[in-house]
């Protein structure tokens, strides 16, 4: 069987047109869609082989959309069902590869076109598409030995094995969920803010993603192999020096080429010593509240004063322009939920105050036992009410006032660091006592 | 596949961005072509109302979709195959070409991962029709930010007046600040006394553009404006819709396929 049409990556980024569209098969406007690669023992599948469940395109109305799916099954020695994400993704590249054939998105939201001009050509069966794939599988992923494709599109079938898919999607994204950095030997670098904070990077582990949120460890990798010389990178995460702090001799190498010689290490999981520096695209700012030996978390999108008398905007001039600045960290929200969330300085048991609606948002994962000894604005909006709720709930923090006599000092200044003429204080362990911190710009 | 061709239309405000842009894609239609992307780049968008159709979200709506869904889709979905695929499902298809509109600037957010990807998709989308027609803003914002990259020619559009021109001038002197590189730079005067022509061409001449035409005031394009028409439909004996065949000449334009 000759396919009928071009086979080849020229095509890849072809728009197929409504007014061109033979048929679109799954999209916005059909419910059921979707694709899946699982891996089978070698003698489960029939090697080549293409089945078509349901009406195939010549018996399809032109213009018309239909639920629609495609199911891989792959087998080989070294083919691992931890690989069935990865191959699964090519569906996509691949199916674009075919003239006349367009794939967008991915899972349960597939979005597919075949063209009038395609079809005319004699590309009037799935089975071509099947053939396509399988020979562009086994040419770009020789790991794979045997594979077999159906496509579905009858709709209670593709229903059902939706349904199905699901099931493995969800799987796949909690074991994805549980990976940490002790699981991988590689971790991703985005440098595309340097643009504005020319020393800034942000290092992604499994554990920490991007501080702007939009990039998870799975993304890193995805970009960095798609676009080698892009913004995403590949560091290799070298030896563990610090398995508190979550330091890495491998990061830490390229912090020093990537920063410009501006930062020397990253502690990847604290707030103190050598804190990961901040562009300016944070989702939220994780900042010590020195008089109550806390930490606090303000994000973006509150409106107001923080705990600290000052609103998210003035924070963040603190925070951010790539300087590693100790006792503020930006970062994403969804940093909150990872395992190793700020674990060098107590993780949860630090946390005293943070916008309700953040609070809200994160609520799963802060520990039973700490939910309501956490304030929000509701609880506190000045040092002295903060004080007093934490007191009062019994928070973790409290018992940390007492270890350490308080310092009476009257008046300290604070010069932001790297200011010229600046000097950097360390707070570790202090135990200072104010009644206000003024953060002032200096003129 | 054969990159396309990219055309931005820049302006100061009110000087015939719109117009222009419209006219440009209805001879494209008329003279047989199918493959036309109209972007509407102006945040204060009139694009598809001149084309006569109706847009229901822009690139703006889905950078702000992401921000909230970001931390929503699972780990191991893709977020560019996501927002690709609401590109397209933004976009409005009509039979003879394509419209999407970019919508209102930004926020107070980070946009920068979300950007970096837009312009991926979008850049790739443009190279993928025989032409992409950009009603831009006078400030150059997509051009600056990059929101669209791969522009091949720009037309500045400009009324037969010193300030227009001087609007021009600083719009070439933009593009060049910016590093943009155009292969070409033109100018069509909008709404010039034809009797001023020579005056005009003297100055074309010494701001250093190409000359594409001029464009006559047009009674039925201000008619069709204030009536919500579509532009697509004027006659084809309109004194503006006539000067096209000599801007399209100009642009090397001509001609079906
Ligand atoms: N040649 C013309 N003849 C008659 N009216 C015209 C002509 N050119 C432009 N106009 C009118 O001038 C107004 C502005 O034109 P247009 O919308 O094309 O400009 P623009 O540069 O896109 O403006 P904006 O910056 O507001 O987007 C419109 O009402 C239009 O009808
Ligand atoms: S904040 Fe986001 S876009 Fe900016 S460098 Fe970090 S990961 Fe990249
Ligand atoms: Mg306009």
């Amino acid at each position: 069987m000759k396919i009928p049409v071009d086979v080849s990556v020229v095509h890849e980024g072809e728009r197929i047109r409504k007014e061109d569209m033979y048929v679109e098969l799954g999209g916005p406007k059909v419910s059921s869609k979707g694709e899946l690669v699982r891996v089978r023992k070698p003698g489960e599948i029939r090697d080549g082989n293409v089945e078509v469940e349901g009406p195939d395109f010549d018996k399809l109305k032109e213009g018309g959309r239909y639920p629609f799916a495609i199911f891989v099954e792959v087998a080989g020695k070294n083919v691992e069902e931890d690989l069935e994400a990865v191959i699964e993704r090519r569906i996509h590249d691949y199916c674009n590869y075919v003239e006349g054939f367009m794939h967008l998105n991915q899972r349960y939201d597939i979005w597919c076109r075949l063209s009038k001009k395609s079809y005319e050509r004699g590309f009037n069966t799935l089975k071509y598409l099947g053939q396509a794939l399988i020979t562009l599988f086994k040419a770009e992923l020789p790991i794979i030995e045997k594979i077999q494709v159906t496509f579905i599109t009858d709709e209670k079938k593709v229903e059902a094995f939706v349904n199905d898919a699901r099931k493995i999607y969800e799987a796949r994204d909690a074991r994805a969920r549980a990976l940490s950095e002790e699981e991988v030997d590689t971790f991703y670098g985005c440098v595309l803010c340097q643009s504005f904070a020319p020393t800034h990077f942000c290092v992604i582990t499994p554990d920490r993603i991007s501080l702007c949120g939009s990039i998870n460890w799975f993304d890193g990798r995805a970009a960095a192999r798609v676009d080698p010389k892009g913004p995403n990178f590949a560091i290799p995460k070298g030896e563990l020096i610090d398995e508190v702090n979550g330091e890495y001799s491998g990061v830490n190498k390229v912090v020093k080429e990537r920063s410009q010689g501006e930062t020397e290490r990253f502690y990847l999981h604290s707030i103190f010593n050598f804190p990961h520096t901040s562009c300016g695209c944070f989702e939220s700012i994780a900042f010590y509240i020195p008089e109550v030996d806390g930490v606090g978390v303000v994000h973006r999108d509150y409106i107001g004063e923080t705990v600290l008398g000052v609103p998210f905007s003035t924070l963040a001039t603190q925070t951010g322009g790539g300087k590693q600045v100790e006792g503020f960290l930006g970062m994403a929200i969804e940093y909150m939920r990872s395992p190793k969330f700020l674990q060098a300085d107590g993780g949860w048991n630090r946390m005293v105050w943070l916008p309700k609606s953040v609070k809200e948002r994160v609520i799963d994962d802060i520990p039973a036992e700490l939910r309501d000894k956490i304030a929000t604005e509701e609880d506190a909006t000045d040092i002295a009410a903060l004080k007093g709720f934490l007191k009062e709930r019994g928070h973790p923090v409290v018992e940390r006032w007492r270890e350490v006599e308080a310092v009476e000092v009257p008046e300290l200044e604070v010069m932001p660091v790297g200011a010229p003429g600046g000097i950097k204080i360390i707070l570790q362990n202090a135990k200072i006592h104010a009644e206000k911190v003024i953060i002032k710009k200096i003129k | 596949m054969d990159m396309g061709r990219v055309i931005a239309v820049s302006g100061k405000g009110g000087a015939g961005k719109t117009l222009l842009a419209a006219l440009l894609v209805r001879k494209l239609v008329k003279t047989g072509h199918k493959s036309i992307l109209a972007i509407d780049a102006d945040p204060d968008s009139n694009l598809p109302d001149a084309l006569g159709v109706f847009v229901e979200s822009t690139i703006g709506d889905i950078r702000e979709e992401f921000s909230v869904e970001q931390s929503r889709l699972p780990p191991g979905y893709s977020k560019d195959a996501w927002l690709e695929s609401k590109v397209f499902e933004i976009m409005v298809e009509t039979p003879s070409f394509d419209v999407l509109v970019m919508g209102r600037p930004e926020g107070p957010g980070c946009y920068c991962a979300v950007n970096h990807i837009l312009r991926k998709i979008i850049d790739s989308m443009t190279g993928g029709y025989d032409y992409a027609i950009i009603d831009a803003e006078a400030g150059l914002e997509h051009l600056s930010r990059r929101t669209t990259q791969n522009v091949d020619d720009m037309i500045v559009v400009t009324n037969g007046s010193l300030s227009g021109f001087n609007t021009a001038e600083r719009i070439k002197n933009l593009a060049n600040e910016l590093r943009i590189k155009f292969k070409h730079l033109y100018l069509v005067v909008n709404r010039a006394n034809s009797s001023h022509e020579k005056l005009i061409l003297k100055r074309v001449g010494s701001i250093g553009l190409e000359f594409a035409g001029g464009i006559p005031e047009d009674a039925n394009v201000a008619e069709y404006n204030l009536l919500g028409k579509s532009l697509l439909e004027l006659p084809d004996d309109s004194p503006a819709v006539k000067a096209m065949d000599e801007i399209m000449e100009k642009l090397s334009m001509q001609g079906g396929k």
